[in-house]
């Protein structure tokens, strides 16, 4: 997996826009965020429509969301309208590969660590993720994730007493394994 | 005066029993531990510790709780500066220079420069403890609900000039992280609020979450972009552990302001630490003779705030002591302990028994020290750790920090939603907006909106009321001005400055 563009930091945020382009946005970095920004915060709205706003002087639930929202929108246009009207950095790239990794790796130990236990979940995670780096020696980092998970676990679960289940445990059927 | 040191006398016979400075000790390095930790948080900690001390004296109970309360604050500060996690929202703004510092090899420098600027802090936070406790809870009792929520727009407005980049974005960060703060259940009426109907949600989003996400995965995705030329991580070129008297000498200043400033903003129950950290390092951006260096590893940035919220959190202890009212659900644990240890805080404590009461003082000044006899030392060790290999660092960070936020709840929604952050964080960090406002907005929302909705419930509606109170109008005013100064370079020209991390 490679990122999308060059490495080379000072080429992949500079992307120069074609001279004359009709409807050429100015600063495209600022222009969208304030897009996303508008975006955010009618999502806010939607969300807290349907709830009670000011009964006389006293706050009902939906007041402060939308006055928070509406505070938002208000910035996000602001934003916007500096992006259109001034220049700035061009649209950035976003890589690939980074997002993807630490999302997945996140995503795996979400999803084994209730079947799985601390134990299996943070070695296989700790492989995971460094599985996603081209500089990876594949002994070295098996010795540093089974290091990782020893010290995790005498940290979290000896010496600071948190409740952790450890090992794996599965239900079949009605009978549950645990190890 | 005579008195006060007669006091002081008992209270240092008191704490430096071997027993009492045994339970400091442990407190103090058990709070470190935790401080140092993603997700595991103080109140957690405080909550699961609270059984043990129950065998104890109360005294003793105390001197530990004390203990871990600052270890902690002093341990959030430690992954401030090596990692860019804040592991406290008082540690939030120590990012913006530690991590820089860390980054160019300065890391002993900024830790050890926290642990001095709190202990210096810390002494004179006690010694105004211990001699104007009850004047200044008088001071306290002038703020109601309209001042708290001007002294937090004032707050706000801290956090967006010292902001690196433009005003609007750092303003409209702050609104996302009010948004983000409203998130859950009304307190009044229990009515779900944004939460789409997840179950998950009804609780709100946690500052763990949120502040692990943007700080720490979304610097993990960042650094993962390029190759490992493109790594910001400086690894190998350590220089120097500790701070040079040049740079003792050039954050005296810093230490001084940041200590008045948190002890007069940690009287305030509510709140008074955060903004103290943000409001330290504002007023030394704008009094330092190179504002430039500010947000790029400069050692001032580390020193205010640091100090200023040792002292905050000090001088918290007046309310708890005199007024009997705790500052924030870690004073509220300790309210807790005190009353199962047969003391009711209030007024009649320092009164009925003293040798409790100076006895805590004491050991607060006790707590400091300890913490510099521990961390000093233990600089060298951190720094070392900072010289792991990029691809073994990161991935021991995820599964450190998915761990600890899995502690929080056991649940492992936390940790997809903190992955979730981790993006949020990653699109804020390619559009140019800064996070540090939009944590202080996620922490002062609950606070702000609760006071403005007291406010005007009191004034019945008349918003007028936060204008014709005279603390509150001044607050006001302040903000204000703030915002103008800060506006006006950039209308006058825009405000080209050469960001950090593309540098």
């Amino acid at each position: 997996m490679g990122t999308i563009g060059v490495g080379n930091r000072e080429m992949s945020d500079r992307i120069e826009e074609p001279q004359g382009a009709r409807g050429r946005i100015r600063n495209a970095q600022d222009f969208w965020g304030g897009v996303v920004l508008i975006g955010l915060a009618l999502i806010a709205f939607y969300a807290s429509w349907d709830l009670p706003g000011m009964r006389g002087f006293s706050f009902g639930p939906g007041t402060t969301p939308r006055l928070f929202a509406g505070l938002l929108m208000l910035l996000g246009v602001v934003i916007a309208a500096i992006g259109l009207t001034t220049d700035g950095p061009a649209m950035p790239r976003f890589a690939i590969r980074g997002p993807l990794l630490v999302t997945s790796a996140i995503l795996l130990f979400a999803l084994m660590i209730r079947p799985l236990g601390l134990v299996v979940s943070s070695f296989l995670m700790f492989m995971f993720a460094a599985s996603g780096s081209s500089e990876t020696r594949w002994i070295e980092t098996t010795f540093a994730a089974i290091a990782l998970t020893a010290f995790c676990t005498i940290l979290f679960v000896y010496m600071l007493g948190l409740p952790f289940q450890l090992w794996p445990r599965f239900t079949i059927g009605g009978t549950t394994i645990a190890f | 005066m005579f008195d006060l040191i007669n006091n002081l006398a008992l209270g240092f016979s008191v704490a430096f029993s071997a027993q009492n400075l045994f339970f400091c000790l442990v407190g103090a390095l058990v709070g470190t531990l935790v401080g140092v930790l993603p997700g595991v948080g103080t109140v957690a900690t405080i909550a699961m510790l609270l059984p043990i001390t129950f065998g104890l004296p109360p005294v003793g109970a105390l001197i530990m709780l004390a203990g871990i309360y600052y270890g902690a604050q002093y341990g959030g500060s430690t992954t401030s500066i090596l990692v860019n996690i804040p592991g406290e929202a008082t540690s939030v703004v120590t990012t913006l220079d530690g991590f820089q510092m860390a980054k160019q090899g300065r890391a002993g420098k900024a830790l050890a420069m926290a642990a001095i600027g709190s202990f210096i802090a810390g002494c004179f936070a006690t010694i105004l403890v211990a001699a104007l406790g009850a004047p200044l809870t008088s001071v306290a009792l002038l703020f109601g609900p309209t001042e708290y929520f001007s002294l937090m727009v004032l707050g706000l407005i801290f956090a967006v000039v010292l902001a690196k980049g433009s005003v609007v974005k750092a303003l409209a960060m702050i609104a996302f992280g009010l948004l983000l703060a409203v998130v859950g259940s009304d307190l009044e009426t229990g009515a779900g609020r944004m939460t789409f109907d997840l179950p998950e949600l009804a609780d709100g989003i946690g500052f763990a979450n949120v502040a692990m996400g943007v700080f720490g995965f979304a610097e993990i995705i960042r650094n993962l972009e390029g190759s490992s030329e493109d790594r910001q991580l400086v690894q190998g070129k350590i220089t120097g552990l500790m701070p040079t008297w040049e740079d003792l000498k050039s954050c005296f200043g810093a230490i001084a302001r940041g200590t008045g400033i948190g002890s007069l903003l940690g009287i305030l129950p509510g709140g008074g630490a955060v903004i103290a950290s943000f409001a330290a390092y504002t007023f030394e951006k704008k009094m330092s003779k190179d504002p430039s260096q500010f947000g790029r590893g400069a050692i001032q940035g580390v020193a205010a705030p640091e100090s200023a919220n040792n002292a905050a959190a000090q001088t918290s202890f007046i309310p708890l002591l005199t007024l009997g009212i705790p500052p924030n659900a870690v004073m509220a644990l300790m309210v807790g302990a005190m009353t199962i240890h047969g003391i009711v805080p209030g007024p009649q404590v320092m009164t009925k028994q003293p040798d409790l009461f100076w006895g805590m003082i004491a050991s607060m000044w006790l707590g400091n020290l300890m913490l510099v006899v521990i961390n000093l030392p233990l600089v060298g060790i951190w720094v070392q750790l900072l010289r792991v290999p990029y691809r073994l660092m990161y991935p021991s960070i995820l599964v450190f920090c998915c761990i600890g936020i899995y502690s929080i709840n056991n649940s492992p929604w936390d940790v997809v939603m903190a992955g979730v952050f981790g993006l949020v964080g990653y699109w804020l960090i390619k559009h140019d907006f800064e996070p540090a406002p939009m944590l202080l907005g996620f922490v002062l929302g609950p606070l702000m909106e609760e006071n403005l909705r007291r406010a005007m419930l009191i004034s019945r509606g008349s918003a007028a009321v936060f204008f014709t109170r005279p603390i509150s109008a001044v607050l006001l005013a302040i903000s204000a001005l703030l915002l103008i100064v800060a506006v006006l370079p950039m209308i006058r020209k825009r405000r080209e400055e050469v960001f950090v991390e593309e540098s």
